[in-house]
C-alpha cells in the first residue's frame, strides 16, 4: 500500500496519507510530513534518537493534528528528524507512540503547522485515508 | 437556489453579481449558511485566477462566521490557504462576534518593513555584491538558524509585552522607527502569560532571524514615482536605494496559533458554533478563551515587530560596514512597517455610526486613509503607507491608504502578488539554479540558502503584482505612490 501522495496546493503543502488501520494511517501521515520536508539526517551513522510521544484530542481528527504538531515542535526544538513511527496505543481521545529519528542536517524548508483545513479521516474499502494541509 | 456547502460544486463566474468595475459579489443567498455576502476585488483575469483554486469557497466559509458584518472581502491577490483564504478580510461585531485564530494564520504579524536610504542606485552599484554578502551574513536566515540576540525567559516576556519598544530600550531602534510602525510596534493588551511555554521555547533563539519560505530581504531602487508630493513626504525620490524586510513571528507565532486552534476545538463545541471548516474554529470575542487568544496573538505580534526591528538594525549595520566612506550618507530611515496576518479591534463606520469591530486580516494589510487618529503627525495628512512586495525578481509597490479603503474594506488593502501555481508544480517545473542565473543575468544579486526553496518562489508561481496593484488603485482602496525594482535578493 502506498504510504502517501502529494496533492497540489497553491500556497501550502498538502498530502493524502493511507493506512490499513488507524495506527498505520497516523504513522504514514507523520512519515509524509517529514518526507516532504526532505531533511537530511546528519552526520552519517549518527546515533539514533527515540522519543516517546503522548497526545490527547477530542476526536481522531484533533488527535491527528495534535500528533503532527507535537512532532513539529520536537523537530524544531531539538533539531531532529524522524523516519519511523511506532503507534503503541490509539483511541479517539489519546495516542501513545515512540518515534525514531536522527539529528537533523540540512533542511530546505520547515513546516510551520499542521492544520484542520477540511480535515476528515475516512474509511475506504482498502483501509483509511486522510488529506492534510500543512502551512509552510 | 441556495446550495448546501457539501455539494462539492465549484463556484462559477455566473454566480457573481458585478457591483462595480472591480467588485464582484456572491450574494448571501449563494449558500444557506452564509451570514453575509462575499466580495472579491478583481478584474476579469484575476477573477479567473481566483476561480482556479479553492480560495473563493474559503471566502464563502468565512462569510458564515457568527457576528460578521457587511461582507467577507477578498483582495485581488487572493489565493487558497487553510480556513480563511490568503488575501481575506472580514470584521465581526463586538462584544460577541467571534475571533478566529485560523482566519488570522500561523505566522502572526507576518509583515513588511521598508527602509529608505539617501543613496542613488548608480552610487551603490559597484558595492552591490559586497552589500548582498554583508546582508546575508548579518541577517540570519534559513531553517533552524539562531539569531544573534539570545533571550532568557524573562527577556522574552519583555519582548512579548513591549514589542519594538524593547528594541528601542536595547538600542536596536530609533524613536522615529517606532512612530513609523503599525501600532507603534507595540500591540495593546499583549499578555505573555497567555503564551505557552512551548511557544516561548520556540521563540527564545529566533529573535532577529528571517526564517525561510517566502521571507526575504531585498535591496530595491525606486523605479517610478506616481505621486510626487506624497513620495516626497515619505522621503522617497527617483532611483533611490531602499530595502524591504518580509518576515514574521517565527516558531513562536506558529505555536501560539497551533495552541489556540486546538483549545478552540473544544470551546466551539461548548459555544455551539457550527462551522464548514474546523480550521475556522473560533470563540466569542468577549469570552474568556477569545480574550486569552487576543492577548497571546498580540504578544506574538509584538515578537514579530521586534524581530523586524532587530533585522532592520542588522541591515543598517550592513550598510555601514559596506558603504561608509564610499557613499555620502549610508543611513536608512523607516518609511513604514505593516502587518499582514492580524486580528485587531478597530473603530469603523457601520450604517452611519462608529462601532468597534474585530477586523481579521489574513494576507492583507491595514490601509488607513488620511486623517486617521492612529497615524503619526507626519502621515496624518497623507494616509498610511501600504507596502506591497511583488514576487521575487519583480516589482514591488508603495501605496497609501485612502478614504475609499476606509469606506469599502475596513481600511484594508492587498498584501502582495498572490500565488497561482502550487509549490509542488513550481518545484518540478522550475530549477532553482536556472532561476538564480536568470536573476543574476538581469543584474540582480542573489544570496539564497536553498535552491529548491528559491524555485518555489519563482515569479511564474505568482500573479502579476502590477495587475493586482492596478485593481487596488482603480477600485480606490489604495493609491499608488512608487514602484520599486529589485537590485539584490537575500533569502533563507
Amino acid at each position: 500500500m502506498k504510504r502517501f501522495e502529494e496533492i497540489p496546493h497553491t500556497a501550502d503543502w498538502s498530502f493524502r496519507a493511507f493506512g490499513r488501520d488507524l495506527r498505520e494511517l497516523f504513522a504514514n501521515a507523520a512519515f509524509a510530513m517529514f518526507a516532504l520536508e526532505g531533511a537530511i539526517p546528519t552526520p552519517e551513522g549518527a546515533a539514533g534518537i527515540s522519543r516517546r510521544i503522548v497526545v490527547e484530542g477530542i476526536d481522531y481528527e484533533s488527535l491527528l493534528v495534535n500528533w503532527l504538531s507535537e512532532l513539529l515542535y520536537w523537530q524544531e526544538q531539538e533539531r531532529e528528524t524522524y523516519q519511523r513511527f511506532q503507534i503503541e496505543e490509539i483511541s479517539p481521545t489519546a495516542l501513545q507512540a515512540i518515534v525514531f529519528g536522527t539529528p537533523r542536517g540540512k533542511i530546505e524548508k520547515i513546516i510551520k503547522a499542521a492544520t484542520y483545513h477540511n480535515l476528515k479521516i475516512e474509511q475506504t474499502p482498502e483501509g483509511w485515508q486522510v488529506v492534510v494541509v500543512v502551512d509552510v | 437556489m441556495p446550495r448546501p456547502y457539501a455539494d462539492g460544486l465549484m463556484i462559477r463566474k455566473e454566480d457573481f453579481t458585478r457591483v462595480d468595475e472591480f467588485v464582484w459579489e456572491l450574494p448571501r443567498a449563494y449558500r444557506y449558511d452564509m451570514r453575509a455576502p462575499a466580495r472579491l476585488y478583481a478584474d476579469e483575469a484575476l477573477l479567473d485566477d481566483a476561480l482556479g483554486d479553492d480560495s473563493l469557497t474559503q471566502l464563502v466559509n468565512t462569510a458564515t462566521l457568527p457576528g460578521i458584518v457587511k461582507y467577507a472581502i477578498a483582495m485581488p491577490d487572493i489565493h487558497q490557504g487553510y480556513g480563511a483564504p490568503v488575501g481575506g478580510v472580514f470584521a465581526t461585531q463586538l462584544p460577541d462576534g467571534v475571533i478566529s485564530p485560523g482566519a488570522i494564520g500561523y505566522d502572526i504579524n507576518c509583515g513588511v518593513r521598508v527602509l529608505a536610504s539617501k543613496i542613488d542606485a548608480a552610487e551603490i552599484q559597484p558595492h552591490l555584491n559586497d552589500l548582498a554578502n554583508a546582508l546575508y551574513k548579518n541577517c540570519p536566515s534559513g531553517v533552524g538558524v539562531e539569531g544573534t540576540t539570545p533571550l532568557t525567559t524573562g527577556k522574552l516576556e519583555h519582548v512579548l509585552e513591549l514589542g519594538a519598544e524593547w528594541a528601542l530600550q536595547n538600542k536596536y531602534a530609533t524613536r522615529d522607527d517606532l512612530q513609523h510602525t503599525e501600532e507603534s510596534g507595540k500591540m495593546p493588551g499583549a499578555d505573555a502569560s497567555k503564551v505557552s511555554s512551548r511557544a516561548k521555547n520556540r521563540g527564545m533563539a529566533q529573535l532577529g532571524t528571517l526564517g525561510a519560505g517566502n521571507h526575504f530581504i531585498e535591496v530595491d531602487r525606486v523605479a517610478e514615482i506616481f505621486d510626487a508630493a506624497v513620495a516626497e513626504a515619505l522621503g522617497l525620490f527617483p532611483n533611490q536605494v531602499v530595502t524591504q524586510i518580509h518576515c514574521g513571528s517565527r516558531g513562536l507565532g506558529h505555536q501560539v496559533c497551533t495552541d489556540y486552534v486546538n483549545i478552540f476545538q473544544r470551546t466551539a463545541r461548548e459555544y455551539n458554533i457550527r462551522l464548514p471548516d474546523r480550521e475556522l474554529v473560533c470563540a466569542p470575542f468577549d469570552s474568556e478563551e477569545g480574550q486569552d487568544y487576543l492577548r497571546a496573538m498580540a504578544a506574538a505580534a509584538n515578537f514579530a515587530f521586534c524581530n523586524r526591528q532587530v533585522l532592520a538594525h542588522h541591515i543598517r549595520r550592513s550598510f555601514e560596514q559596506t558603504l561608509k566612506g564610499k557613499v555620502r550618507d549610508f543611513r536608512l530611515h523607516q518609511v513604514y512597517d505593516i502587518a499582514h496576518n492580524m486580528g485587531k479591534v478597530e473603530e469603523h463606520e457601520l450604517d452611519g455610526t462608529r462601532v468597534k469591530l474585530c477586523v481579521h486580516r489574513k494576507g492583507a494589510t491595514r490601509a488607513f486613509g488620511p486623517g486617521s487618529p492612529v497615524l503619526p503627525d507626519d502621515l496624518k495628512a497623507i494616509g498610511q503607507p501600504v507596502l506591497i512586495p511583488g514576487s521575487m525578481g519583480t516589482a514591488s509597490y508603495i501605496l497609501i491608504g485612502t478614504a475609499g479603503s476606509m469606506a469599502q474594506t475596513f481600511g484594508s488593502s492587498c498584501h502582495g502578488a498572490g500565488r497561482v501555481m502550487s509549490r509542488s508544480r513550481a518545484k518540478h517545473e522550475i530549477r532553482g539554479d536556472t532561476l538564480r542565473d536568470e536573476l543574476v543575468a538581469r543584474g540582480i544579486a542573489v544570496r539564497a540558502g536553498s535552491l529548491p526553496g528559491l524555485a518555489e518562489e519563482a515569479p511564474q508561481a505568482y500573479k502579476d503584482v502590477s495587475r493586482v496593484v492596478e485593481v487596488v488603485h482603480r477600485a480606490g482602496i489604495g493609491k499608488k505612490i512608487a514602484r520599486l525594482e529589485p537590485m539584490a535578493v537575500i533569502k533563507g
